[in-house]
């Protein structure tokens, strides 16, 4: 079945992001296909290239990351939401004219319309709340 | 036959109680993150109208004893609940 996850919950500020790669482990390991993650409103955070949390502390960002890179999944930050917050990819830095870009690899900008895409694509859609 | 995922509070939020009064018949709740705490057997006016599921690893973080008519389940049965239930909401406010 294709599930696509869509998180609201910044990192460290609620438990969804860490139950959203929870969740995506399990339907993972279960043989289910993760069509796309897509992090909206205060969600974006999980994709900042910057975040140093304590080595005692989990590590999400390289989490997502490890995860992306072994299933090769699709990790989508709303655009809209990520500029108001200043998540920012080179291309759109460069074009805004901000002095750094931090969006994290492994994810990528883009707008509402690639949630909308996943909804008619997917099976079931689960959303964890910020 | 909606899957309701709840994740908070029932200390600090309406939102297990709304949940349960939009509950139909062949729905389920599934209790996560702070909303474990609603997993105790004070809540029989909740647990008559669905069955109610509760996240094991989430309950055992907080010391939580599930009540009896509350299933404990780990992330793998999750996933399959939401694969037996179409759509799945989350009550998060």
């Amino acid at each position: 079945m294709k599930f696509t996850l869509v998180i609201y919950g910044a990192p460290h500020a609620s438990e969804g992001a860490a139950t959203a790669l929870r969740f995506a482990r399990a339907l993972l390991e279960a043989g289910h296909t993760l069509y796309r993650v897509f992090f909206y409103a205060d969600g974006i955070h999980n994709g900042s290239a910057l975040a140093a949390p304590p080595q005692d502390e989990q590590d999400l960002l390289g989490q997502w990351q490890q995860l992306q890179q072994a299933h090769q999944l699709d990790l989508v930050v709303c655009i809209a939401a990520a500029q108001r917050r200043g998540l920012l990819s080179e291309s759109e830095a460069t074009r805004l004219e901000k002095p750094a870009a931090n969006l994290a690899e492994g994810f990528e900008l883009a707008g509402l319309g690639q949630l909308a895409e996943a909804t008619a694509a997917s099976d079931r859609i689960v959303t964890f709340g910020g | 036959m909606t899957l309701h995922i709840v994740s908070k509070s029932p200390y600090s939020s309406s939102a297990l109680t709304d949940c349960a009064s939009s509950c139909a018949e062949g729905d389920a709740i599934v209790l996560i993150e702070d909303a474990v705490y609603g997993a105790v057997e004070t809540y029989p006016e909740i647990t008559e109208r669905a069955p109610v599921y509760c996240l094991q690893s989430d309950a055992e973080a907080r010391g939580i004893v599930i009540g009896k008519n509350v299933e404990g389940i780990d992330e793998t049965r999750w996933v399959t609940l939401c694969t037996e239930h179409n759509p799945i909401v989350s009550w998060f406010k």
